[in-house]
């Protein structure tokens, strides 16, 4: 299959992510187990045509990061001192871009940036504080994909403002294109998924026996 | 037992003595990956499945991991499901949902 190769290592990358979040014990195993499938699935002769076979593969990889994310016991990589550090600064960081956003509406109410930059910072400090709770949630992804799209829309405001400035209208292809492109394609994955088997899979932990 | 547990033990005793690949077991139980992998899991913690590395290929393919239900495993399957089958006689269950009293 044309691609085939490209196709394979996108899998691997997912496969690997979702490796990732297991136990150091397992890790090994489950990756040398999930990416040994890949090729299979790749290749199976009762799943016709070709891009079907890819939507599977992609699929299957795609979901065992969900499967990981579930799993009781998973854990993230160690992040860095310096990502924890992050971590801590980012909800700060936003609550200060809601007073700061409050102080200038309260001085120039007619001013629809402010408002703007107040509803991303609401929405950043809500979705870093829905993150520690439900990382996997939907409500967290509900959550930030709301916020890129409000900090879209102020790169929008200000190209509106300022046409000539291509620099607004870099930031704003940059945060909304990828959710234009990824969000169909995530729902595609999920529905050919649901074709595979997920349509009457347990919405509860399926670790619970 | 929860709908998806039941349908990974009714692919598994189709053929009982038949090693599975992990994506196999995926189509006969039309379960998706993310659902499929932990509930192995679980089942070959708990000794009820147990699974081994095919032998490296010729070809170049990597080796695939397989499963299969132990004896001890035959048998609660079994037991579950004739239990699930009984469960779902006395009280039917709407669609989706388990059946009271059910594990799931």
């Amino acid at each position: 299959m044309k691609g085939e190769r490209q196709l394979l290592r996108l899998g691997e990358v997912l496969v690997g992510w979702a490796c990732q979040r297991l136990p150091p014990e397992v890790r090994e195993e489950r990756c040398r187990e999930w990416a040994a499938e890949l090729p299979a699935i790749l290749h199976d002769p009762q799943v016709r045509p070709a891009p079907r076979r890819a939507a599977r593969m992609l699929a299957y990889a795609a979901d065992t990061l969900r499967g990981t994310a579930l799993a009781p016991g998973s854990t993230r990589r160690r992040s860095p001192r310096m990502f924890a550090a992050l971590d801590q600064l980012f909800p700060v960081a936003g609550l200060v871009v809601v007073a700061l956003n409050i102080w200038k509406i309260v001085q120039a109410p007619g001013n629809m940036e402010n408002y703007l930059w107040m509803l991303w910072g609401l929405l950043l400090v809500a979705y870093l504080t829905r993150k520690r709770v439900s990382p996997a949630g939907r409500m967290t992804a509900l959550l930030g994909i709301s916020a890129t799209l409000a900090l879209g829309a102020v790169f929008l405001g200000n190209a509106a403002q300022a046409p000539e400035d291509w620099v607004n209208y870099f930031f704003a292809a940059l945060l909304i294109l990828p959710l234009l492109v990824g969000l169909p394609l995530a729902w595609w994955l999920r529905s050919v998924q649901a074709r595979i088997g997920g349509r009457h899979a347990a919405p509860s932990d399926p670790w619970t026996f | 037992m929860t709908g998806p547990l039941e349908r990974v033990l009714t692919a598994f005793l189709a053929d009982p003595a038949a090693p599975r690949y992990g994506y196999d077991l995926m189509k006969a139980a039309r379960l998706p990956s993310g659902t499929l992998y932990p509930l192995l899991a679980r089942l070959e913690h708990q000794k009820l499945v147990a699974s081994a590395w095919e032998t490296p290929q010729q070809d170049g393919q990597r080796p695939r991991k397989y499963y299969q239900l132990t004896a001890e495993g035959i048998r609660v399957a079994r037991l579950e499901l004739a239990q699930a089958s009984a469960r779902r006689r006395r009280a039917p269950a709407r669609p989706g949902h388990p059946a009271p009293g059910s594990l799931g």
